[in-house]
């Protein structure tokens, strides 16, 4: 297993520690609308502080300590991580528009026209999260298919 | 059906024994790679296909074959 390889495995296991640490938020508090408790709300936001920054440390550790003077990654590397980040930014995006949506058609049947300031921090959460989860998810599947270099 | 093979195993056994590590440093690529190219779960770029074969010191050709089929 390459490096580059390890990595999606970590970046997959990090960041579904930090599903679950949401999962067991919602858990805990019964509902979704953790905003309404300022403890549940730094809580959500901890966590996801806490994967990204995981996250950071790793790669740091990836480019400095690496494999001394051979290569961590190569193009074969490089062009799983494309294809996957692609799938990524599609699921992030999607998921993106389905929460606004939802937002737009809750504060419309409850006719309001005043949004909490914390929905656009959650939606970029959520946003982020679903982009690295996805994108080391489809880098494993990738890793384990036949791939062409995009140039062919 | 097209598809591209390659005899990178074989050329490795007839260089020496040549290890995948060794092959990698000397194409510039990782292990993993060459692991992945001898499955032929991988088709490399331009670039990285002449560099093997320039490992071996042989043409591109000998290295991969085209084939054209059904």
């Amino acid at each position: 297993m390459s490096i580059s390889q390890k990595g999606a495995v970590a970046q997959l296991l990090i960041f579904s520690g930090v599903l679950a640490g949401w999962l067991a938020l919602f858990i805990t508090n019964g509902t979704v609308f953790f905003w309404l408790d300022d403890g549940m709300k730094m809580a959500f936001y901890l966590i996801a502080g806490t994967g990204f920054a995981l996250l950071v440390l790793m790669n740091a550790m990836i480019s400095f300590f690496g494999r001394g003077n051979k290569p961590v990654s190569d193009e074969r590397d490089k062009t799983i991580w494309r294809k996957a980040s692609l799938w990524a930014t599609g699921a992030s995006y999607s998921v993106v528009v389905a929460l606004l949506l939802v937002l737009s058609i809750t504060y419309m049947e409850q006719d309001s026209t005043v949004v909490s300031v914390y929905f656009p921090l959650f939606i970029v959460l959520v946003g982020g999260v679903t982009l690295v989860l996805t994108q080391s998810i489809a880098a494993l599947i990738y890793y384990n298919r036949q791939v062409h270099h995009e140039e062919n | 059906m097209k598809k591209i093979k390659n005899r990178i195993r074989r050329l490795r056994f007839d260089n020496n024994e040549m290890t995948q590590e060794e092959l990698a440093n000397l194409a510039g690529c990782t292990r993993q790679t060459i692991i992945a190219l001898e499955q032929g779960k991988y088709l490399p770029s331009i670039e990285l296909a002449f560099r093997i074969a320039r490992a071996f010191g042989v043409s591109l050709e000998e290295v991969f074959q085209y084939e054209e089929s059904g």
